[in-house]
């Protein structure tokens, strides 16, 4: 990158009061974001985050104090003027419903004075970066889900490439599954992109899977621990701080984790039409880890697992007897994965690296013998820094 | 006319409370507190008989087609034309073609008010909130209860609103019905060689009170009739 | 049909009933045994030419000028909320006072004309296009606004690129009432010797015959359809969000 792609956001003693309101809803605070990184604005309703978030574009004004973006006071900008270099996504999202979904993502820019061809390149680049079909541009807004409505409403918010995203629980309408959907696609994103970004969320799960840095917040904007998520996890700061991250801090960890960070255990390989003997003798060997034959394809992508009844032929069968169940990836997060292998009851899920091909077997087992080990119980864990895709 | 309006106005006021001897015809006396409050007691009573007669058509037609859910396209099409109705062709024909006389003006007028009652009934029905109305059903309420207790209370800012502009609608054609032979406040209007100016003017002023009076009416009876639920602004 | 007490009536109004308009002879009613004459109706179909076209005129001045007053009182009551009400009941009266009685009121001031009949006219106009407006712009969603103030959009734009498309259903409608209805009051302008349709239908203090009635009446009522369907054209033409259908 030559050019700096994201700007750093500072709150200086931000303060904002409303009105005859004998509490300010946000006092003095005093935070700094390093450019390109995802902070975390978590707390209970009506704690002053999401006024935090929206004063920095100055949709809610500034009574006391300042913000600086890229070390440039808000306060010194043209409200509108401000707007335009910074992202902005909301819960209800917003789309413009006469608009169609090409024009919505072309808003900013222009707004910008960008030409019509630029504009329309642009859009049908993001409709790609958020992995909504082209096609999609010349529909209306009322024609998409709920969850492809929020995508757009992120693709709108990069249109202009702005320095600074603000997002106030951009997922918080969208159901559970898509929501998981849209978390991993946007962090997969930001990974490419790297923008400052601002996220509100109430919810302590989110605020970690998502952050860089999360600010916990209390009544007034206060910031009672400002720390990555594993300090936050690891050492809250007060009481408050702890209940609001709960009690199940060690299995919130597992949300740090990918896949890829732990080390997973081997099951016995067997191809179509392999003789039902070598499999055998694989499974029979003493430093066997997963007590089943895996069945793969050429391409080293399994296919299922075999049982008992599959190796009393003479070749290995085509179709197994059991099915394959949950298939993991390397870069899932180990939080997903365990759900997953919960939910499907199974013991034992493949895991594929990016190209399908098998990597190795995850199992519950291995979830908590890491859990219980004196790795996961250190202060400072390295591999949990920030998963990157 | 007279140069100054105001004074216009004034002898209209005066000729509203005192009769007046007119110098257009021959000299008889007209006009008067009297004959005011006759022609407006006789323009209420062709309003309020057309008014109930359209009330009477309309309405439970309307809960019903709303209640079922059927007949929209009759509906709101029967609303449009009926607005599209010119009521000086209404009372001619009646006038000329039926006979005259309050028997036959009150229909036509009820006519001109069947539209608006029945097209507001039937959106109104229709926009109650669909859940509150399974509830009842769910709860065992006869369908004609659900009707009279469920959907009629929760329709009558719409329904009421319809009823307001059929009044109105009514009321001022009202106004013409001496042309097929009812008596009311246009009288004064239309014989103007009879009335004089004056006349002339306090017609016109009789019949705007009047109406304003008979909406003001509705209105209060609209928020008697609207149920507290309905009122509270939501927070 | 010209029944005694039909006679009587006459004698109350004025006056003959049936005048002759023009120089040929009406067998057909004379004796009051049609209903509409067709023969007549075909030879005297031009004489609703002008008639048509005054009133025309007078609905489409009127409803321009109603809109544009109603439009701009409306805009300028969204952005100061204290006016809708004041404003409401303004109009409110200005639509109740029945148009008859309304022109009348107004002689003393502007006298007899079209000037009395578009004043009267636009302004029973104003309620409906002003009401509708005002939904119209409160009906457009809370969260469009923010994301359209939050994108950086000033409050100009977000009235004319956002509010005011979106609000064009409701107008539209509202402006759709009010052509109907002016152009059905429009007839009773001949009152006051502005002219229009209901010259057809009464004239010089006396009502006319059936059949011109008819015809006068069904002229009035084919122009206010055909002025509903362009406008519904108007409305469909300008939202296509709203025809496709949603996920």
């Amino acid at each position: 990158m030559n050019e700096p792609a994201a700007s750093s956001v500072r709150y200086e003693e931000t303060t904002k009061r409303y009105g005859n309101a004998s509490a300010p809803a946000v006092d003095r605070l005093t935070l700094e974001v390093p450019a390109g990184e995802i902070c975390v604005l978590v707390g209970p309703s009506g704690c002053g985050k999401t006024t935090a978030m929206r004063m920095v574009n100055r949709t809610v004004e500034i009574t006391e104090g300042d913000v600086l973006v890229g070390e440039r006071s808000v306060r010194d900008r043209e409200p509108a003027q401000l707007r335009r270099e910074i992202g902005y996504v909301i819960q209800q999202i917003g789309l413009f419903p006469h608009r169609t979904i090409s024009e919505n993502i072309g808003a900013v820019p222009q707004l910008l004075g960008w030409k019509k061809d630029r504009i329309r390149a642009r859009s049908a680049e993001l409709l790609a970066l958020i992995g909504l079909d082209p096609e999609l541009g010349d529909r209306y807004p009322t024609q998409l889900s709920g969850g492809q409505q929020q995508r757009v409403g992120v693709a709108r918010a990069l249109a202009a490439d702005p320095l600074v995203m603000l997002m106030d629980e951009p997922f918080g309408a969208i159901d559970p599954i898509n929501r998981e959907r849209l978390q991993n696609e946007f962090l997969r994103l930001q990974a490419e992109i790297r923008k400052t970004v601002l996220f509100v969320t109430h919810d302590i799960d989110e605020a970690i899977k998502m952050g860089d840095r999360i600010a916990v917040m209390r009544e007034g904007g206060r910031v009672e621990q400002y720390a990555t998520p594993a300090e936050l996890l690891m050492a809250p700061a007060n009481e408050f701080v702890e209940d609001f991250v709960g009690a199940d801090r060690a299995l919130k960890r597992l949300a740090l984790m990918r896949v890829r960070d732990i080390n997973l255990w081997e099951a016995p390989l067997a191809h179509v039409g392999q003789a039902t003997g070598e499999v055998r003798a694989k499974l029979a060997s003493p430093d066997v880890e997963v007590p089943f034959p895996l069945l793969v394809d050429g391409e080293r992508h399994p296919l299922g697992w075999l049982s008992e009844r599959d190796l009393l032929a003479e070749v290995v069968p085509a179709r197994p007897d059991s099915p394959l169940g949950p298939v993991l990836e390397l870069d899932d997060v180990m939080r997903d994965a365990l759900a997953d292998l919960l939910q499907h009851e199974t013991q034992y899920a493949p895991v594929v690296d990016h190209s399908g091909r098998i990597a190795g077997v995850l199992s519950v087992e291995i979830i908590s013998e890491f859990l219980a080990s004196p790795d996961a119980k250190s202060d400072e864990h390295p591999a949990v820094e920030r998963p990157h895709g | 006319m007279s140069a100054f309006p105001l004074a216009s106005f004034a002898g209209a006021i005066e000729f509203i409370f005192s009769p007046q001897t007119s110098n257009v015809t021959g000299g008889n006396e007209v006009g008067g507190f009297d004959k005011s409050m006759e022609l407006v007691l006789k323009h209420l009573e062709v309003t309020v008989l057309a008014l109930a007669i359209a009330l009477i058509v309309a309405l439970p037609l309307g809960l019903y087609l709303g209640h079922k859910g059927r007949g929209e396209l009759f509906a709101v099409g029967f609303g449009n034309a009926g607005r599209a109705i010119p009521e000086l062709a209404v009372i001619a024909l009646v006038a000329v073609l039926i006979g005259v006389g309050l028997k036959t003006v009150a229909p036509a007028l009820a006519v001109l008010g069947i539209a608006p009652i029945l097209v507001n009934t039937f959106v109104g029905v229709r926009q109650v909130d669909p859940a509150a109305v399974e509830a009842a059903r769910g709860m065992g309420m006869s369908e004609l209860g659900i009707v009279r207790k469920v959907e009629l209370p929760l329709a009558i800012p719409t329904v009421m609103g319809g009823v307001r502009s059929a009044a109105i609608v009514i009321l001022a054609t009202a106004t013409i019905a001496p042309l097929a032979g009812v008596e009311t406040l246009g009288d004064f209007i239309l014989n103007r060689n009879v009335y004089g100016e004056n006349g002339l003017l306090a017609g016109a002023i009789l019949v705007a009170v009047l109406a304003l009076a008979i909406e003001g009416l509705l209105a209060l009876l609209q928020r008697r009739l609207t149920s507290d639920g309905l009122k509270v602004k939501t927070a | 049909m010209a029944s005694p007490a039909l006679l009587a009536a006459a004698g109350e109004v004025g006056g003959d009933f049936f005048k002759e308009r023009t120089s040929g002879t009406l067998p057909c009613q004379a004796d009051g045994s049609h209903l509409f004459c067709f023969d007549w109706a075909k030879e005297n179909i031009d004489r609703y030419g002008e008639p048509a076209q005054q009133h025309l005129e007078i609905v489409v001045l009127s409803v321009v000028i109603g809109f544009a007053i109603a439009f701009a009182l409306a805009l300028f009551a969204h952005r100061s909320r204290w006016a809708q009400p004041p404003l409401l009941a303004a109009t409110g009266v200005l639509y109740t006072i029945p148009s008859i009685a309304f022109f009348f009121l107004l002689l003393p001031v502007t006298g007899f004309g079209r000037d009395t009949a578009v004043i009267v006219l636009a302004a029973y106009t104003l309620q409906i296009i002003y009401r509708n407006t005002i939904l119209g712009l409160a009906n457009v969603p809370a969260s469009v606004k923010d994301a359209a103030r939050g994108m950086g959009l000033t409050e100009r734009q977000i009235l004319l690129r956002v509010e005011l498309p979106l609000a064009i259903p409701e107008i539209i409608a509202g402006l759709r009432v009010a052509v109907v209805s002016t152009i059905a009051i429009a007839t009773l302008v001949v009152f006051i010797n502005a002219g229009g349709l209901g010259t057809q239908m009464y004239g010089s203090g006396n009502l006319t015959f059936p059949t011109s009635i008819i015809i006068a009446a069904a002229i009035v009522m084919a122009m206010a359809l055909a002025f509903d369907l362009v406008l519904l054209t108007v409305q469909r033409l300008t939202t296509p969000w709203r025809r496709v259908g949603s996920a």
